[in-house]
């Protein structure tokens, strides 16, 4: 039995990779013809979580709210970090939720989990509704403590407490990194510039040892996944779903092309001409510098 | 009725090592001008209402007042020295709900005052956070990176919100958002459940504001405003957090240190890899650092491991998600021009895009159109920089 339990909450996402992406000659996203994946950011989650096997040998659970299809994005993330426990919280009158309804359900399902959670993680945001408040919000209903923006992270086992960085990017100033210490437990949202290091020969057979153990975890996922409907879950069915969104989505509306802001000179880039003029007046924009 | 429980517009001040982030009085300006109209629309008298925590705060609150703030709400405490999103969701939300603060704001007894009806918060590393966790805490809605706001009263039908009835929506806060595209806006409202099997009142209605889109107003000396000091209800459990250190770095990438920026987009398509080692090489004679639009961070394409750890990442982001630069010269290079990466590149002296597609945006945003395939056109380019030797001014 592991002494540190830790989840993840990850996000099926449209996958943005050339080939399975699709947009409409508008240039917006066609999500019809566009594949799913893993989120990217709900990825560098499951790397961050799999940290805490190889270190503290941790017992990690994965949970998403999605389609039924979602099931194959639990596989993709348990091959990264090993999971034992996947949930996939799936119903139709989850649909249309927003952060807060998400929240509500992501809360009542890591509850649900076998043993109480020490870390619980979440990717930066998700990588098409981009709000990044699903993590957050779901660790003030499960009353944790709320650590954003974290690029590296220790856990002092014995003592149950988190070290951990953060960084703190704010328009006008320097980037900070804070060092912080908190109590277990913690909810994570993992900044999506983390690296897991493992520095010791020990630490990297660990690695390769579970790494091996999670491919063949992934290959039988179905025997670790629970699928949970709303009245399994034991949810409210007015705090989930649209009735459970304060927010709607009003309009949706192309974005008006704003005033020219420059009168350019269009060259033609196969005249060499052209080109020559194109490199004068760079360079002429480059010495007006010298001159300031 | 919900009209006597909502009032005023609170707006949560940012602090970085005790400096406003100006963000801040960017949505103080914003917060100012939407006030101003609603009431002249409703004929009311509502409030900007500023928020703020810290410690040692001295004329801080004063300066918030000059830039549009009626009332400052302030709590001045050790334990709110730095940004602790515990600590500092419990009071916000403290203050957010205080009937004696609203009763002095409005000068008249709320009895039944509730929270605010609208509030503000900054889009950065700060403010995503803390709006989220308040919003739980005060049980509303929240929409994200908001660059467009308007308050009106909205019909409209919705089968969960209205039961299918068609309803008004009063002073109703129209959020707008731009999608990662950059071409599309979303609008987002927070509204009552006014259907009677699910009834429940959603206020305040608030957002996170992109930092660097709204202007703040000029600020006025004489402006009058009043300061409200409040004293937090600390709870140690609020408290488990502790900052051991806090270190400047610098960011791998600083634009600020070139004077030219060579940027690529989605244009880099047909040929990622050798595509991005010819912009590579126009970067570096015109000893240009190299940015990217949004959707390159999505790692969209795969181009070897190097390529896409050092180019296809959020640190070169030019835009409302990234950085905002102004450099002598800005070389857009496969980029459409999208509302959002034309935000981080506006300022720039000189533009010039490289583009086969004379209708996209950017060639309303540049000096110079180079009409072409970046393919066909950045090998010219090179050629001609080392004919004319530009290596050795820039």
């Amino acid at each position: 039995m592991s002494d540190l339990n830790v989840a993840v909450i990850i996000k099926l996402e449209p996958d943005f990779s050339e080939g399975n992406v699709s947009y409409n000659p508008d240039g917006t996203l066609n999500r019809a013809e566009t594949k799913n994946t893993l989120g990217p950011h709900s990825a560098i989650a499951a790397h961050a979580a799999f940290y805490a096997k190889v270190m503290y040998n941790a017992r990690i659970s994965i949970s998403t709210m999605g389609p039924p299809i979602a099931e194959s994005v639990l596989q993709m993330a348990q091959r990264i970090c090993d999971a034992e426990e996947l949930h996939l919280y799936s119903d139709r009158i989850f649909a249309g939720a927003d952060t807060l309804a998400t929240a509500e359900v992501l809360k009542t399902g890591i509850e649900k989990m076998q043993g109480k959670m020490d870390i619980v993680f979440s990717g930066h945001r998700a990588s098409d509704g981009e709000t990044g408040q699903t993590g957050p919000q779901t660790a003030w209903k499960l009353g944790f403590t709320f650590l954003g923006n974290v690029i590296d992270y220790k856990i002092d086992r014995e003592n149950r407490i988190i070290r951990a960085k953060r960084l703190v990017r704010l328009q006008g100033f320097s980037d900070v990194v804070e060092e912080i210490e908190a109590p277990l437990p913690v909810f994570i949202s993992i900044d999506p510039s983390y690296k897991p290091l493992f520095n010791t020969v020990s630490q990297r057979l660990d690695f390769e040892k579970f790494q091996k153990e999670a491919r063949i975890r992934a290959e039988n996922y179905k025997q670790y996944l629970k699928v949970f409907n709303a009245q399994q879950l034991g949810v409210d069915p007015k705090y989930v779903g649209l009735p459970g969104s304060p927010t709607i989505v009003y309009k949706v509306e192309r974005i008006p092309k704003g005033k020219a802001t420059r009168q350019a000179e269009v060259l033609d880039g196969s005249n060499s001409e052209h080109i020559r003029k194109a490199i004068l007046k760079m360079k002429e924009a480059l010495a007006a510098m010298v001159v300031k | 009725m919900t009209e006597d429980n909502y009032h005023h517009l609170y707006v949560v001040i940012e602090l970085e090592d005790s400096k406003l982030v100006p963000v801040s009085l960017e949505m103080l300006g914003e917060a100012r001008r939407l006030v101003n109209s609603f009431n002249k629309k409703y004929n009311l008298d509502e409030k900007v209402v500023a928020v703020l925590l810290g410690y040692e705060l001295k004329e801080i609150p004063q300066i918030l007042i000059e830039h549009g703030a009626d009332f400052v709400v302030y709590a001045d405490h050790p334990e709110l020295i730095t940004y602790r999103n515990n600590i500092y969701t419990k009071v916000i939300s403290q203050i957010a709900q205080d009937k004696d603060i609203a009763k002095i704001i409005s000068s008249e007894d709320l009895k039944n005052f509730k929270k605010p009806r609208y509030m503000f918060f900054g889009a950065d590393s700060i403010g995503r956070h803390l709006s989220s966790t308040v919003l739980v805490e005060l049980e509303s809605g929240l929409a994200s990176d908001i660059n467009k706001l308007e308050i009106n009263d909205i019909k409209l039908t919705h089968q969960h919100k209205t039961d299918g009835k068609e309803l008004t929506y009063e002073k109703t806060l129209e959020m707008y958002r731009p999608d990662f595209s950059g071409f599309l806006w979303t609008t987002i409202l927070c509204l009552d459940n006014k259907n009677p099997s699910i009834e429940r009142q959603y206020h305040p209605q608030s957002c996170s504001i992109i930092p660097g889109v709204f202007e703040p107003i000029e600020p006025d000396k004489k402006r009058k405003g009043q300061v409200i000091e409040y004293t937090p209800k600390i709870d140690q459990q609020d408290l488990k957090v502790t900052v051991l250190s806090r270190q400047v770095i610098k960011s791998e990438v600083d634009f600020d240190r070139y004077r030219a920026v060579v940027s690529f987009g989605r244009g880099i398509k047909d040929a990622p890899e050798e595509n991005i080692r010819l912009i590579e090489q126009l970067a570096k004679l015109l000893n240009a650092e190299i940015g990217v639009s949004l959707p390159i961070s999505k790692k969209p394409f795969s181009v070897n491991q190097s390529l896409s750890s050092k180019y296809m990442i959020t640190d070169r982001v030019i835009g409302t998600s990234g950085r905002k630069i102004n450099p002598m010269l800005y070389v857009a290079v496969g980029i459409s021009g999208a509302m959002q990466h034309v935000a981080g590149m506006k300022d720039s002296e000189f533009v010039v895009a490289i583009n086969p597609d004379e209708n996209s945006p950017i060639k309303d945003e540049c000096d110079l159109f180079i009409k072409g395939r970046m393919e066909d056109v950045i090998p010219k380019l090179v050629e001609e920089i080392k004919k004319q030797s530009l290596l050795v001014q820039a």
